[in-house]
């Protein structure tokens, strides 16, 4: 039997049980708009989680050297030209103090901080400048703020371009940067130029973080053991200092994060595809009724000429037919509902988390042509697996019983 | 020249429930190319059995069956499925239409088990159905918006789509006034002069005269014409006897 005989045949079969088919799909419909809904949105909250965690600047590489070694703020300048691999390295500093506005005053946390750290952080500035060369150099008077820390210290008021004292000397706040992630909005954070604080705050000339940009294009991995030849060598750690040396990517934090995601996106879609077997035993239900209610009609085609793989073929293409044309529109469906429940995620997590910061996790859902084509294929699975009882059935019917059954 | 049905020493066993049914006792039978046979029997004679012998629905448990010399009784399903296709056109006593199908598609129904290439199928169903004389009006109509006569007819065109060396025809005016019944007759009167062979299976004497010969099938055996009559005169005389 020809394929477009097949397909005449089934169209018109079909086309003959309009509702009875429509009513069938509806399972395999809702099956996989729940499959992919939840595919979307769990891809869309790693996404939103990766953004709100930093992993997607992976080109980071941390780095540390302990004991009796440490780097100092002047061997940055030595390690970038060290190592060409990295676009910047830069550092941060660490100290404590008191910090003061004219009416508040709050002890806090004072992080001198080489340029681009910002980029490293994540962090983006709300108004003002980040300092420039010449303040790191000469170590100025300048400070930048987070905002909660700006409110903390001027409340409603214009904190930029005003003066806070940090230690008893009296800095002018430049610039107002958005919270890190891990910040306490109750605390306050200043931000000065590395060499101001090495200078004016901690008094010792230690960096206590370094990261590096990776260019883009490196691999990451043999970055990172590179850095650990050069660093090994620059600060000559043998024998008992061998191990006192860190260093890092995200990239494996990334890999692990991503781990634990596929195992959520696995979980949550084995959930879903539950209805996708009972929408297949519906497809299955409906394949025998339609065997047992077209008896005389595959009796017919039998005594006609028609052999057993016809039959098998015609009732096969029926049920994949069905499954097939259910998980196109489940598909579209999906993800049309999982932006809808994306959107209302989104504003639910906003509201929820309010004024102090909280959860502002965007979900977008991500249309993965993976998902499409999985789900395309589940489809016609189910269409073969629960068709294929109904058609062999149909297809072992002895013709001279079957022309005589009432 | 070969005859188109050779049955030689046919027996079919049913083996149904444990009981085996004998349903055919050794049936010898031949018919020749362009004959017309008919083939008569009470219900439970066993002449359903051998219609679907004889239409390859069914095998004989013993026996031979060389339809146009070609040996048919061995074979399985599919190879039988391949020999209905292309040599045996059926004729329903239920006309056996697909109801929401139109004329066209039922009558071209056989050909989609067959190799004709879509484009020949639409002009010999077309001939088919001229040869069945139903008016080309009705080609596009659903075969449930005819009569029973015009059923009939287009299940004949149906049989008669693949070119078939045998048309077998079971009760095929079984369901029909006898005015119908008379242009079905007809029908199989002009195949057979088309140089078709006809078998058709009745009850009905008067249906019988149509045919060219006539045999009866009691208890699973054939007879003659006149070992029939003499059976009918002794039962006749039996029941007077008791008289």
């Amino acid at each position: 039997m020809r394929l477009r005989d097949l397909w005449a045949e089934t169209w018109e079969a079909l086309d003959a049980n309009r509702g009875r088919s429509l009513l069938t799909v509806l399972g395999i419909v809702i099956g996989i708009s729940a499959v992919i809904a939840m595919t979307a949105l769990i891809g869309g909250v790693r996404q939103g989680l990766m953004t709100q965690m930093g992993l997607d600047r992976s080109r980071v590489v941390n780095m540390a050297v302990y004991g009796s070694q440490q780097i100092k703020v002047e061997d940055l300048d030595k390690l970038q030209k060290g190592m060409p691999e990295y676009e910047y390295i830069t550092g941060s500093a660490m100290g404590s103090g008191k910090v003061a506005s004219e009416t508040k005053s709050s002890d806090g946390s004072i992080t001198g901080v080489a340029s681009h750290y910002f980029d490293v952080t994540g962090q983006k500035l709300v108004k003002g400048r980040l300092f420039t060369t010449g303040e790191d150099d000469s170590a100025s008077t300048v400070v930048i703020l987070d905002q909660s820390s700006a409110r903390n210290l001027f409340g409603k008021g214009k904190a930029l371009g005003e003066k806070v004292r940090i230690q008893g000397i009296e800095y002018t706040v430049v610039g107002i940067l958005e919270d890190g992630q891990m910040s306490d909005p109750k605390s306050v954070n200043a931000y000065v130029p590395l060499h101001t604080c090495v200078q004016r705050v901690t008094g010792y000339d230690n960096v206590d973080t370094v990261a590096g940009m990776v260019r883009e294009g490196e691999d990451i991995d043999s970055a990172v053991r590179q850095t650990k030849e050069y660093l090994t060598s620059y600060y000559h750690l043998t024998g008992e200092d061998a191990d006192n040396l860190y260093v890092s990517s995200t990239k494996s934090l990334i890999d692990s994060f991503n781990t634990v995601m596929f195992g959520f996106q696995l979980l949550m879609t084995s959930v879903a595809s539950i209805s996708l077997v009972v929408g297949g035993i519906g497809i299955m239900n409906m394949m025998l009724t339609n065997v047992t209610e077209r008896i005389r009609e595959i009796g017919l085609r039998k005594a006609l000429g028609a052999r057993r793989s016809d039959i098998t073929r015609q009732f096969l293409l029926e049920s994949v037919f069905l499954t097939l044309a259910g998980g196109a529109i489940g598909i579209v469906l999906g993800y049309v509902g999982a932006f809808a429940l994306a959107g209302v995620a989104t504003s639910v997590l906003s509201s929820a988390g309010g004024s102090d910061g909280g959860l502002s996790l965007t979900i977008t859902p991500v249309i993965e042509p993976m998902a499409v084509l999985v789900a395309t294929g589940i489809c016609v699975l189910i269409g073969v697996v629960f068709g294929y009882y109904p058609a062999r059935r149909a297809a072992r019917l002895d013709p001279v019983e079957s022309l005589h059954y009432q | 020249m070969t005859p188109v049905i050779d049955v030689r020493g046919v027996h079919r066993i049913y083996d149904s429930g444990g009981v085996p049914t004998h349903a055919l006792r050794g049936v010898t039978l031949q018919v020749q190319r362009g004959e017309f046979l008919c083939i008569m029997g009470p219900s439970g004679s066993g002449k359903s059995t051998l219609m679907n012998i004889l239409g390859c629905l069914d095998t004989p448990t013993s026996g031979t069956y060389l339809l146009e010399g070609l040996d048919v009784s061995k074979l399985d399903d599919d190879e039988l499925a391949r020999i209905r296709a292309a040599r045996i056109g059926f004729v329903f006593q239920s006309f056996n239409l697909l109801p929401r199908s139109t004329v066209m598609r039922n009558v071209m129904l056989p050909l989609l088990y067959t190799d004709v290439p879509r484009a020949d199928r639409e002009r010999r169903a077309c001939e088919a159905l001229g040869a069945v004389g139903l008016p080309a009006e009705y080609y596009d109509h659903r075969s449930n918006e005819l009569s029973g006569g015009q059923m009939q007819r287009v299940a004949i065109a149906r049989a008669l789509v693949n070119d078939p060396a045998l048309v077998l025809a079971d009760e095929p005016t079984g369901n029909l006034d006898s005015a119908t019944s008379e242009v079905v007759m007809r029908t199989f009167l002009k195949m057979r002069e088309a140089g078709k062979t006809v078998v058709l299976i009745t009850h009905d004497a008067e249906v019988a005269t149509w045919a060219d010969r006539c045999v009866h099938i009691r208890d699973g055996r054939l007879l003659t014409d006149e070992q029939e009559r003499e059976l009918v005169a002794r039962s006749a005389s039996r029941g007077r006897g008791r008289t």
